[in-house]
């Protein structure tokens, strides 16, 4: 079993303030992260699956198979987008570094098995980096 | 308690697996199955886990383990093409996966001779996008 990471970038807006929340609790929580007109960051994305090193091959994952998957499912869709406005998820979900790490995870695991037959390799955790500073993981269940 | 080096080695390589055609190995490697190979800066982490020697305080003497990762990995691999110059990868294509789990098995057994500690992990950064982790086994 080797486990294998891939790093992806995007840029997108967003702005943290909780429907439930006053202004005042909002501005409280979110400092300036709470800014009305919003602002954005260089996201990174750090996809990891494990999986057995094929023989002939000597690899453990699709890197072209992965590459399409994170363009088409995450990448893509969030890229240069106001993910408040544009992204459904955020519609409701304040869109945390948490909240992004659980939507991409979903994002992925709903079409894994399509683009990786059996689930091999297994999507093992997603990291995503907010800024040098922020980073949020999720492992997989 | 896992404790972790870092160390580089630059050389060259050719994605190309001989029982593949060629249509079949420019799907699977890309650009990396160029037959005039390209190189990498490659950056290698080994965790070792152990506890602290009550005396010295350290898990293992670090000098040591950058003394075996000179000798049995460094030396070997650094300015090197792996396909042509380092025996492991004459029928083994060179992936970063085949070359995490090759720089186990160089130090594995070489790590510390007390049992007190002993290789957790090997992780080898190939590029800033990608890199792989080997803890052994299958």
């Amino acid at each position: 079993m080797v486990y294998v990471s891939r790093r992806y970038a995007f840029s997108a807006t967003h702005r943290l303030h909780a429907a439930g929340l006053s202004d005042a609790e909002n501005q409280a929580i979110y400092g300036k992260c709470n800014n009305p007109h919003g602002h954005g960051h260089n996201y990174e994305v750090e996809i990891t699956v494990a999986g057995p090193v094929d023989a002939v091959t000597g690899r453990a994952v699709d890197l072209a198979a992965l590459d399409a998957l994170a363009g088409r499912e995450v990448i893509g869709p969030l890229r240069y987008r106001n993910l408040n406005e544009e992204v459904e998820a955020f519609r409701t979900a304040v869109p945390t570094t948490e909240n992004l790490t659980f939507e991409v995870d979903r994002r992925l695991r709903a079409v894994w098995a399509g683009t990786f037959p059996g689930g091999v390799p297994r999507l093992e955790k997603i990291r995503i980096w907010e800024t040098e500073r922020n980073i949020c993981e999720v492992r997989g269940i | 308690m896992i404790i972790s080096k870092k160390v580089e080695f630059s050389a060259s390589h050719i994605c190309r697996a001989p029982g593949l055609s060629d249509a079949e190995n420019e799907r699977v490697y890309g650009a990396a199955a160029n037959p005039l190979s390209h190189g990498h800066n490659y950056i290698v982490e080994v965790a070792i886990e152990g506890e602290p020697d009550p005396v010295t305080g350290m898990i293992l003497d670090l000098k040591r383990l950058k003394d075996v990762l000179e000798e049995r990995v460094l030396s070997v691999y650094d300015h090197r093409l792996l396909n042509r110059e380092v025996a492991s990868f004459e029928n083994l294509v060179p992936t970063v996966e085949n070359i995490a789990i090759d720089i186990w098995k160089r130090i594995e057994r070489h790590i510390d001779a007390s049992g007190r500690a002993w290789l957790y992990s090997v992780r080898v950064h190939e590029t800033n996008e990608l890199f792989v982790e080997y803890r052994g086994g299958t």
